[in-house]
């Protein structure tokens, strides 16, 4: 059988990408314009919701190392392109920088000094320690994406399986730090922005977060590529089948972190904790808290329960994107409500000041994937797993 | 008689067979074995190609892809599973809805009697529960159509051989195509290791379908039903109040009725010194007069809506139980007390409200005191609402104006 | 192109030499012959145990639980400690039958049966504890939602109904889960016996199987959901346990991230216990050509991997009580690393987080001796966690003059031994008396077992 992967992406993908990001990138700089304070916000949720493509889908490639999956060979490439973008995401932390002050209250000298409990956390929430973190983060990041790139890439020119044997490797020491670097990122940057507030699982939410929105773009891409005939033939039913219900089981998975924060912090009824929920709940908050309940959970869990819509590409399309923006919408609930209670709004905003930023990562991701499919082959084609892979059956 | 019970034991042990059942001469079915996965599964294909229908495969574990192979419809028991696990979910909710939401209100820090977040861990254990049950409820009594003791494979060298290694197909002489050497034929040429017939027992001459619906495992299935009726109610009216252990429930002190070894008298329950009143005693100034005298109390209370409305409470609570909601001497003691005469009578119309407030205050005959019960006031009430009791229950046309 | 058969295919689970014949003859074996004398021994010295524990648990019932070491500022010892200890020990077993079956992890198949048999006893142990605890147990009755006469329903807003539910739906649901694989291999022993007694009863149990694709259609999709079912139930009965505990107000229990550190410390603990008892069993009854040292290995690497995630907890819990900037919070930690508890404390990271960290080399993952000694220190870790968790948060808490140590009885001890004993006793008749492996399972994933995928190729 013959695995090169002849028929190469058409250049229509780059060029889409191209202007979506232009558009994108005029409309955030207006909403910057208009409402630089907002913006930022919105800033903060785009990039957070690359870092979870990025990160999910750099965490999807070293499971499938840690474990030992067979079904996902085929697929991993995928993955590996999106995650793609992590050099880029030290670029794009500049907006952030430069947006401390409307972001972070602890940034601000006069409120810490007034503040007992921000003065106790001054050790650990200070602008250098916050430099150093997040320059460790990238630099950890980069080394291992670089490395399982270098390992996957290689074995393409000759099969041997020693790159196999050190993927596996990097991705038992992967693991747990991709877990500590991936909590702390979450806290540095998300949960500080109410820097009163401190939840144990807030790392874990976020990681559920990741991991359905890595299991959501990969389903995506891999669907819209089977579609159009550039995935091998025997690619079928059971492969999208395991990858819907990867997607659903993780998905289950972020309702459960969810409902235990949620449920402790409500029982218990402290106010140091609860404020941060009150501030989701306030006016029309409440309808996005309870959305995002459905739309995050109870709708997509109804609907791809059955069998029938795990192996209908169109469907699982549906539910990937689906999954996707509801990815978005978590990201939305979890830093939106800093700024309009500090802007004394009691509800959420929505306009085109949001528009650009969603945009931006599609044709970010549209441009990355398709110059790095342009270099490398859409499937490992020499990975000593792939036959086992490609021939899976349920 | 143990050495019967012993010498049973020992026969049927002996016995390989215990429900020996008489095998009819009538051909259940022609069976073959195979030795590979490979060769079953053409086999199975085979045999649903040519146009079989009541045919059936018999494998130590499931062999992958032989659903398709004998072209089998997908199993449906996923629905069931998802109807039943709904009926879990709203089971739960409304039982915690109705419960404590409803019927017995609890609070705790402040919470709404009935929330989400608190009825989730509920809700969801008991939806697993239903669908768990029910899932292998359904498994076995409808899908399966288990259990089936006299199946005619069961204990045929057939039987045996597929429950440890071969691969069997079989073909049943209920399918329309049924033809005993052409069959025989077709396993022989598909490679088989051994083609048998399998016979009919005699108890399945009769036409068993689904057997929970046979007669004989509906009154197993009643006979547990009431069993555990039984245990059920025994145990929860009976065995829960009983106390093995009454460490501290008998406790060194007297309780009301109870007698004592202190006192010369005998009694736990004393009278108070001579001489003295408990505080906020008034005394009773008429307390063995005679009826004339008693006659002459008036009802200090004045007939309005509110006093009617206190005395039909009190009357309720204190009265009732003996005298009946109507003042009709229809107790709701069943006999265990003697029933006391009506207050409807000629002669308890022709009392004075004096008479009337005398017997609640000191009682009569059976009828014990309530002075102590009743207050003053809730006494004259009381008999005001017997006059408006004795009223409704003998009127006259003209009280309708 | 010569390829690590490791990076090619999966190991083969049941070596080749086994015939389908041997599978049966070498799983049955306890079941078929009479008991050794080492199993006497074995059931001696848990039948001992045991009694011991049935004093000091009458005993407890006759005097009431004074007699144990609870006293007004630890309400909370040795009962729920155990408690919490044993419903973990059980989630080994339905992780590895439900939750490793989604993952199709198929080496599961060689320890199934054997884990979710512990989960149930494990899950018996542990509801004797709550019956215990709640002081006069022979009106446990009223747990249960049931119309009684005083017209008073259960709080539905209190965690410790919330358990009541959890745990009777999980006992429930793992014997159904655990009954349900049991009949094909009834079936199978009825038509292997030669005695027509056993015949009887397992003609009976196997309720007529007769191995028909007809029924394993259905059956295959059965197991399949409610694999599905038991691995949310698993995960909420843990984190209901941890509700337990975490809705309170009290530094040190309450935390976001109990539901997911129990979780992942249940998982820890029962895959210590599984293998502390496995290796055992397969030396025993000679079953190491099927739970083979490859499972073992598996199984040591799940335990690096929860054990860190427990560790991942501690460092988290640590983090924000200091993070929070709230005084007791941060008390509670400081105290319980170095206040006088500091020894249960590190006792507790040193086996759960520490010493698991020497499963990274292989040598060590694939020697029984060294992970013998592991697996016994992880089990005392993990059940020091509870004690950890329970005990230290309790004896200081908010107001200083109640402050109080807390001093475990002889009678917390015996009732402690005496649930090893229970456990132990049943294992030991489980394994005689039951098919250890599940056969038909075992049998389906053995080399050849399953038609070539040529043979496949035109039905899909």
């Amino acid at each position: 059988m013959e695995l090169q992967n002849k028929k190469e992406i058409s250049g229509k993908v780059s060029k889409i990408g191209f202007i979506l990001l232009i558009i994108g990138a005029v409309l955030v700089g207006a909403s910057f314009m208009a409402n630089k304070e907002r913006a930022f916000f919105d800033y903060l949720i785009m990039y957070m919701f690359i870092i979870s493509i990025a990160l999910g889908s750099l965490g999807l490639v070293a499971l499938e190392y840690l474990v030992g999956a067979n079904w996902s060979t085929p697929f991993r490439r995928i993955s590996e392109f999106l995650s793609s973008i992590i050099p880029l995401l030290i670029l794009l932390v500049i907006p952030i920088i430069l947006g401390m002050h409307d972001l972070y209250h602890w940034t601000h000298k006069e409120a810490v000094e007034t503040d007992a409990i921000l003065k106790g956390k001054e050790p650990y929430l200070n602008t250098q320690f916050f430099y150093i973190r997040l320059g460790i983060y990238f630099v950890v990041w980069f080394l291992f994406f670089i490395g399982f790139i270098k390992n996957s890439t290689n074995q393409d020119k000759d099969g041997n399986v020693i790159y196999t044997k050190r993927n596996t490797t990097l991705s038992t020491i992967f693991a747990p730090v991709f877990m500590i670097t991936l909590t702390f990122c979450a806290i540095d940057l998300m949960m500080s922005l109410e820097p009163h507030w401190y939840s144990t699982i807030y790392g874990v939410y976020y990681f559920a977060g990741t991991i359905v929105a890595g299991f959501a773009s990969l389903t995506l891409i891999s669907v819209l590529l089977k579609q159009n005939g550039y995935l091998d033939p025997r690619i079928g039913n059971d492969h999208f089948y395991s990858m819907g219900t990867m997607m659903f089981g993780f998905n289950i998975f972020w309702a459960y972190i969810a409902f235990s924060q949620l449920v402790l912090q409500w029982y218990a009824d402290i106010p140091e904790e609860t404020f941060w929920y009150m501030m989701r709940w306030e006016g029309s908050w409440k309808y996005v808290s309870i959305g995002l309940l459905f739309f995050h959970f109870v709708l997509p869990f109804l609907i791809l329960l059955p069998r029938s819509v795990k192996t209908n590409l169109n469907r699982l399309k549906v539910m990937s994107i689906w999954l996707l923006v509801a990815h978005y919408l978590d990201l939305y609930w979890l830093i939106m409500p800093t700024y309009t209670h500090k802007a004394g709004l009691h509800g959420p905003v929505f306009g085109w000041n949001e528009l650009g930023f969603p945009l931006v990562i599609i044709g970010l991701f549209m441009i990355i994937f398709r110059r790095r499919s342009m270099k490398n082959n859409l499937m490992p084609v020499k990975d000593p797993k792939l036959e086992a892979g490609l021939n899976f059956h349920l | 008689m143990i050495k019967k019970i012993v010498n049973i034991f020992k026969k049927v042990n002996e016995d390989q067979n215990p429900w020996k059942d008489e095998k009819s001469d009538k051909v259940y079915a022609v069976a073959a074995l195979f030795n590979t996965p490979d060769e079953i599964i053409h086999a199975a294909e085979k045999v649903s190609n040519s146009g079989y229908n009541d045919f059936d495969v018999n494998t130590p574990y499931p062999v992958h892809g032989m659903d398709d192979a004998m072209k089998l419809k997908p199993t449906r028991l996923g629905w069931f599973s998802f109807a039943l696990g709904l009926t879990g979910t709203l089971t739960a909710l409304g039982m915690i809805f109705y419960m404590n939401g409803i019927d017995y209100n609890n609070i705790i820090g402040g919470k709404p009697f009935f929330n989400f977040p608190s009825s989730v861990p509920v809700t969801f254990a008991l939806t697993i529960l239903f669908t768990g049950l029910t899932t292998v409820g359904v498994l076995i009594a409808l899908f399966s159509k288990l259990p089936w003791l006299n199946n005619p494979l069961l204990d045929s060298e057939y039987s045996k051989a597929t429950s440890q290694d071969k691969f069997g197909i079989y073909i049943k002489s209920t399918d329309s195509k049924f033809n005993q050497s052409e069959i025989e034929t077709m396993f022989s040429s598909l490679g088989s290791s051994a083609v048998s017939l399998i016979y009919d027992s005699k108890v399945n001459e009769k036409k068993i379908k689904t057997p929970i619906f046979e007669t004989g495992f509906i009154k197993i299935l009643i006979g547990v039903g009431v069993g555990t009726a039984v245990i059920t109610y025994f145990t929860l009216n009976w065995v829960i109040f009983q106390m093995p252990f009454d460490w501290m429930v008998i406790q060194p002190k007297v309780l009301p009725q109870e007698k004592s070894k202190i006192f010369a008298d005998g009694f736990g329950m004393r009278e108070p010194v001579p001489g003295t009143v408990a505080r906020g005693f008034m005394p009773y100034e008429y307390k063995g007069m005679p009826d004339s005298l008693v006659k002459l109390l008036a009802n200090p209370l004045p007939v309005n809506e509110k006093t009617l409305l206190t005395g039909q409470k009190r009357y309720d609570t204190y009265c009732s139980p003996c005298h009946g909601n109507y003042g009709k001497g229809d107790s709701r003691l069943r006999g265990q007390f003697p029933n006391p005469p009506t207050l409807m009578s000629e002669k308890v119309l022709n009392w004075t409200d004096g008479n009337i407030y005398h017997i609640i205050t000191n009682g009569q005959n059976v009828m014990a005191s309530y002075a102590k019960q009743i207050s003053r006031d809730d006494r004259w009430a009381i008999v005001h609402y017997i006059r408006a009791l004795q009223r409704s229950q003998n009127a006259k046309d003209s009280d309708l104006n | 192109m010569s390829y690590d058969a490791t990076y090619t295919k999966e190991l083969p689970l049941v070596p080749e030499r086994n015939s389908f014949k041997e599978i049966d003859d070498v799983i049955l074996k306890p079941v078929d012959s009479k008991p050794t004398k080492k199993w006497w021994i074995a059931i001696s010295i848990s039948g001992t145990a045991l009694a011991i524990g049935l004093f000091c648990w009458t005993m407890t019932v006759l005097y009431g639980i004074g007699l144990w070491g609870n006293n007004n500022t630890v309400a909370w010892g040795f009962d729920i400690v155990n408690f919490v200890f044993w419903i973990g020990i059980g989630h080994a077993g339905t992780l590895i039958s439900a939750i490793l079956f989604l993952f199709r992890q198929k080496w599961r198949t060689a320890i199934a049966r054997f884990a979710e048999a512990m989960t149930i006893f494990a899950v018996l142990c542990a509801t004797m504890f709550v019956a215990l605890h709640t002081g006069r147990p022979w009106l446990d009755g009223y747990l249960f939602p049931y119309p009684n006469q005083n017209a008073i329903w259960v709080n539905f807003l209190s965690p410790l109904n919330w358990d009541v539910f959890a745990v009777n739906t999980y006992f429930i649901i793992s014997f159904v889960f655990w009954t349900i694989g049991l009949i094909p291999d009834f079936a199978t022993m009825r038509d292997r016996t030669k005695s027509g007694i056993k015949k009887i009863v397992y003609s009976v149990l196997s309720l007529g199987w007769s191995n028909s694709n007809r029924n394993w259609q259905h059956y295959e999709r059965a197991y399949l959901i409610l694999a599905g079912i038991s691995t949310p139930l698993v995960l909420s009965v843990h984190t209901i346990v941890s509700f337990d505990f975490a809705v309170s107000i009290l530094p040190g229990w309450h935390t976001t991230i109990f539901p997911p550190y129990f979780v992942a410390g249940a998982i820890f603990s029962g895959f210590g216990m599984v293998l502390t008892v496995m290796i055992f069993v397969r030396k025993i009854f000679d079953m190491e050509h099927i739970i083979t040292l490859d499972h073992i290995e598996k199984m040591n690497k799940i335990l690096l991997a929860t054990g860190t995630m427990v560790g991942y907890a501690y460092g988290m819990e640590m983090f924000m009580a200091w993070y929070s900037g709230y005084i007791f919070e941060q008390f509670t930690f400081l105290n319980r690393a170095f206040g006088p508890y500091w020894w249960a404390y590190w006792i507790m990271v040193a086996c759960n987080v520490g010493f698991p960290q020497l499963f990274w080399f292989k040598k060590i993952r694939r020697s029984i001796p060294i992970m013998f000694i592991l697996v016994l220190l992880v089990n005392v870790g993990m059940w020091f966690e509870r004690f950890v968790i329970i005990v230290t948060s309790l004896h200081r808490d908010f107001l200083p003059s109640s402050w109080a140590m807390y001093y475990p009885t002889i009678y917390d001890f015996g009732i402690l031994l005496g649930s090893f004993g229970l456990f132990f006793t049943l294992i030991l008749l489980f394994v005689r008396v039951l098919p250890s492996v599940a056969i038909s399972e075992i049998k389906a994933v053995a080399p050849g077992a399953q038609p070539s995928h040529k043979h496949e190729g035109g039905s899909h």
